[in-house]
């Protein structure tokens, strides 16, 4: 391969690894502002977006329009679902050891994902005719228009995010409970209706992150398992209590991927844990941490 | 160790021993048992690590893999038989365990990244191993007998793993008594306290965390004989996250409760597989994701804290 | 807790090691004299036999889910259709067939597990299973202790050469199914005179998919194609571009993959949007691509797309119109390679114990007998129904277990009436199809 076109490959991989790193970054979001809020160790993330990824596909086929439209339609429904996991699920381990936390999602992911496969059976579920499907042609480059939208959309969001952590009362006591829970307490801060409402504000990022996920690809029962140590990955990157550093931080993971496949694809994931690794032990606090 | 302690082993032994003769006419219920036994003796080993020290170590499988990789290929590359390899294999695993528990208890990585951090262990050696060895499974010689731990029957093997569980045990019991034990409940209880208190936790986590990886890596053979071969699959974090859950339905620390918890969920799972995983697919899982969720909100205390509730009972 | 550690418990630990090293020893001495009664009595001689019980062990739970339910629907409607139109196995007084479904569960240990089930409590002559080669070598080791026929629907070549006595595959192995998909397109591009001078190969990364695609670089090369690339991803891959973008730079003439099934879409998708256009995009492996659910999923990205099949659903014969439209009937929708492999494979079973009845009839269900019974079969489309279902119309043992007339078929995605339809293009095109060959705008 001659210069060029080394210059070309090696830019092509960061370009689809910049798109892929955003797309983590939406999905991380959720378990970033629950973690952060709640510190509730999650290890059910990815299977949310999985089960939420149903919702969507289900909508998509049986109305028969495209998964960001039915994506709208999810989201109430997880907002609401997000209330009851909260309720049921969440609040009883809150402040437990952080391995009875770990065990109560793990079952959840256990148990959503078999709901899963008893219900939508072991196929992979998806949108045939998403409108997004084409990809276009600058000069060498491919730039893929499913990529790109869910990587707009991620970044509006994440920045409408960002804007109501700092803009709104809700915003301001979340983050005040990421800074500190006993003063935030003190200060009159309910902060049992800001779990609540964190965690279903997360599962609102959740459906976000699904609905861009089902416009690129498809969902099947395990699909979970692929998104959930991603974003804990992009989550220890950042740090916590920073929406930008998040995006970065899911950026880098992105690019690092990409790069690994150059390599050899089935390897990929290992450069993106071998960064992980380094990354507590110098960095324990992540790179973008406000506390 | 008191006379109680010993005697509730010697019960155990005599009742796994007594089960394991009445069920070894039935080929079926004695490789079960036989798994049960060796899943116990994962799950004890981790208590080491997880219940005694309180860190919450996902990478059980990559240490299992790894002792019983390098001990298959020490047979089958240099002749070495498993008897001997499995002590290279299991030092093996220590010595990686050592190597990344050195800057990750300097830097002090704890709780939740921890776990993530040993997880994603498991994850890097899969895909190491991945590119090294291919996908390919390896199968073990067509070489039966004690020096090389793969017995012909089921029954003999049972033994040799009943013999790991047993020592599994005693060195629980040996370190939870010992000095070592108590340093490392202090850990636990909070660690920058004992950190305050001139206790050297980085050493006595770093020791926790070499016995649990050698007795791990040792073992992780009879994994391999069970399979009867081997391939970088080995690296599964699932298996790994189930035997530290085990460790926490077992009520964190408490021995008997581990392998109360190991024992019982091992056993039912397999009775929900092969009563209705041909006829509700997944519905095993389910229940086992479930019964997770309800001992972790209703009974964090685990399966020891429901022993105590017992034995509270009984004395009334 | 005693302040010095007293000497009691490591005397008491000693004494229990030596206790179960005796137990051990003795059990050891008392199992090694010879067996007093002759295991799993052979069936007294004119005994009737009522039943046939065949143990099926397949994935129902986990990644590979999807092909062991197919298989498990697909062998209870075959079980049916012998028992109720064929009146069970004639040469043994009638036997109705019954089947005990085992979940392989997701390890091989499992897998183990179910095989000793299926023969310690039923006690069943025949096992088939388990789908994915890892779970059928941990079986193979138990069947051929316990002398079990074991049918395979597990394709990877090395199981064959375990040196078993009791296994036999209908099934065309793994490497073979990425020879026919080379094949097919050196065939085609040789009749529509298209050159074929570069190409890609790509597949998912298990043992199986490795096979595949090793088979076709073999072939590629012996047909004096250069493969610029082989690449190789794991199965759950949820970002294709990175790979495509690759393949779009190397710009090859054709493409070769071997998909699992969720990345075949993918690929299909992401090659779409890239505007990557080969000559031609042949699959091999029979998953991904051409099934139903990804024609579902994938849309008109899979247009003209080809994948090899271990069994040919347009097959005209009588007995495969029959079995597809009755399943097609029960279960609502189409049977494809995991069902398909069943059809022929229960068929051969039945073929064989028919045989059995015959050649052995005091003690038809020996495993010798049983062995011996398989390996004498001959069957093709006019004397076995077996035969009628199978993509070659043949079906002969070899002394490994391994079909000598295995060969697979190829499907291709066409657009027929307005909707994408899987049809038979290769080696005989189904009725009033024709391939499409190459890539129309490539």
């Amino acid at each position: 391969m001659s210069v060029g076109g080394l210059l070309v490959a090696v830019l092509q991989q960061v370009i689809d690894g910049v798109f892929l790193g955003l797309f983590y970054a939406i999905v991380a979001s959720g378990l970033a502002l629950i973690f952060g809020v709640m510190d509730i160790i999650n290890f059910a993330h990815g299977d949310l977006v999985m089960i939420s990824a149903y919702f969507v596909w289900l909508i998509s086929t049986y109305l028969n329009i495209d998964p960001l439209l039915s994506m709208l339609l999810v989201l109430p429904v997880l907002f609401v679902l997000g209330l009851a996991i909260q309720k049921g699920l969440i609040n009883p381990v809150l402040g437990k050891e952080p391995l009875i936390q770990i065990a109560v999602t793990v079952g959840l992911g256990f148990v959503l994902q078999n709901i899963a496969l008893g219900y939508f059976k072991a196929e992979p579920r998806g949108y045939p005719n998403p409108v997004f499907s084409e990809g276009l042609s600058i000069g060498p480059f491919v730039i893929y228009e499913s990529k790109l939208l869910s990587a707009a959309v991620s970044v509006l969001v994440l920045f409408l995010l960002d804007q109501f952590l700092s803009r709104t009362r809700l915003g301001l006591a979340m983050r005040a409970v990421t800074d500190d829970r006993s003063s935030a307490m003190l200060m009159g801060i309910n902060v049992e209706r800001v779990y609540l409402l964190t965690f279903a504000i997360g599962m609102v990022l959740v459906g976000v992150a699904s609905g861009l996920w089902m416009e690129m690809g498809q969902v099947w029962p395990y699909l979970g398992t692929s998104f959930s140590l991603v974003s804990w990955v992009a989550v220890a990157l950042a740090g916590l209590g920073s929406i930008r550093g998040l995006a970065v931080s899911a950026v880098i993971i992105g690019i690092a991927e990409s790069m690994g496949s150059l390599i050899s694809p089935s390897v990929k994931m290992a450069v993106v844990y071998l960064i992980f690794f380094f990354i507590l032990w110098f960095k324990p606090r992540g790179f973008f941490a406000k506390r | 160790m008191t006379r109680s302690t010993l005697l509730s082993i010697a019960l155990f032994q005599a009742a796994l021993l007594a089960v394991g003769f009445l069920v070894s006419g039935n080929n079926y219920y004695m490789l079960l048992l036989t798994q049960v036994a060796l899943f116990a003796a994962f799950v004890a080993a981790w208590n080491i690590i997880g219940g005694l020290t309180g860190q919450l170590d996902l990478a059980s499988s990559a240490y299992m893999a790894l002792g019983g990789i390098v001990t298959s290929l020490l047979w089958m590359r240099l002749g070495l038989p498993p008897v001997v390899g499995v002590w290279v294999g299991g030092a093996v695993a220590a010595g990686l365990a050592v190597l990344i528990g050195i800057p990750t208890f300097r830097f002090g990585v704890r709780e939740v990244w921890y776990a993530l951090m040993t997880a994603s262990l498991v994850v890097i050696l899969n895909n190491l191993f991945r590119y090294f060895m291919g996908p390919w499974d390896f199968y073990l010689p067509n070489k039966w007998g004690w020096l090389y731990l793969r017995p012909r029957t089921y029954f003999e093997l049972f033994i040799i793993v009943d013999v790991v569980l047993l020592a599994v045990i005693l060195v629980n019991i040996y370190i939870s008594g010992s000095k070592i034990g108590y340093y490392l409940r202090n850990i636990k209880e909070d660690e920058l306290v004992s950190e305050a208190v001139g206790v050297d936790t980085r050493l006595y986590k770093l020791i926790a965390l070499a016995i649990y990886s050698f007795i791990t890596g040792a073992a992780g053979f009879l994994q391999v004989v069970i399979y009867s071969s081997f391939s970088y699959r080995l690296f599964d974090a699932g298996l790994a996250i189930s035997i530290a859950i085990m460790g926490i339905i077992g009520g964190l620390g408490s021995i008997s409760g581990a392998i109360a918890a190991a024992v019982v969920f091992r056993a039912l799972g397999e009775y929900l597989r092969s009563t209705l995983g041909g006829v509700i697919p997944g519905l095993d899982l389910l229940l086992y994701g479930v019964a997770l969720i309800v001992v972790g909100i209703l009974k964090p205390e685990g399966l020891a804290g429901l022993f105590n509730q017992l034995r509270r009972w009984w004395r009334k | 807790m005693a302040s010095k550690p007293s000497r009691t418990p490591l005397i008491i630990a000693i004494v229990v090691i030596v206790a179960i090293v005796a137990a051990a020893l003795g059990y050891y001495i008392y199992t090694s004299k010879p067996a007093a009664t002759p295991s799993p009595s052979p069936t007294p001689t004119k005994v009737k036999i009522e039943k046939v019980v065949i143990g099926v062990v397949q994935p129902l739970t986990g990644p590979y889910a999807i092909f062991g339910r197919e298989a498990v629907d697909a062998a209870r409607l075959v079980v049916d259709i012998i028992n109720n139109e064929l009146g069970g196995v004639r040469s043994l007084g009638g036997a109705k067939l019954d089947i005990v479904v085992e979940d392989a569960g997701t390890s091989p240990e499992s897998a183990r597990l179910a095989a000793e089930k299926l023969i310690s409590q039923y006690h069943v002559p025949i096992i088939y299973g388990a789908y994915i080669s890892r779970f059928t070598m941990a079986m193979g080791t138990v069947t051929e202790q316990n002398k079990v026929i074991l049918v395979t629907d597990a394709l990877v070549d090395d199981l064959a050469n375990q040196g078993w006595m009791y296994f036999f595959r209908v099934a065309p192995r793994a490497s073979a199914h990425g020879v026919s998909a080379v094949d097919f397109v050196m065939d085609m591009a040789k009749k529509y005179n298209v050159t074929i001078r570069t190409a890609v190969i790509i597949n998912e990364d298990s043992v199986f998919g490795t096979t595949v695609s090793n088979g076709a670089h073999l072939q590629l090369v012996k047909y004096g194609v250069e493969v610029s690339s082989h690449i190789t991803y794991p199965y759950d891959i949820t970002d294709m571009s990175p790979i495509i973008d690759q393949i779009k730079r190397l710009n090859p003439d054709i493409i070769i993959a071997v998909p699992y099934f969720s990345d075949g879409v993918l690929f299909a998708k992401t090659a779409k949007a890239a505007g990557l256009n080969p000559k031609f995009i042949a699959g091999a492996g029979a998953c991904g691509f051409t099934d139903p659910d990804s024609i579902k999923a994938a849309g008109d990205a899979v247009l003209y797309y080809t994948n090899t099949y271990s069994y040919n659903p347009a097959k005209p014969t009588e007995w495969n119109s029959k079995l597809v439209s009755e399943f097609m009937r029960r279960y609502g929708k189409m049977p494809t390679e995991a069902a398909g492999e069943v059809f022929y494979s229960f068929f051969t079973i039945y073929e064989a114990l028919e045989k059995a009845g015959q050649m052995f009839p005091d003690d038809p269900l020996n495993p010798d007998h049983l062995r011996q019974a398989f390996l004498s079969l001959d069957l093709n489309e006019s004397n076995s129904i077996a035969a009628q279902l199978y993509p070659t119309g043949r079906i002969k043992f070899a002394p490994n277990g391994e079909n000598l007339y295995a060969g697979t078929a190829v499907l291709q995605v066409q657009l027929i009436n307005g909707t994408l339809t899987p049809v038979v293009v290769w080696p005989q095109p189904q009725e009033g199809v024709q391939p499409v060959f190459p890539r129309p705008g490539s």
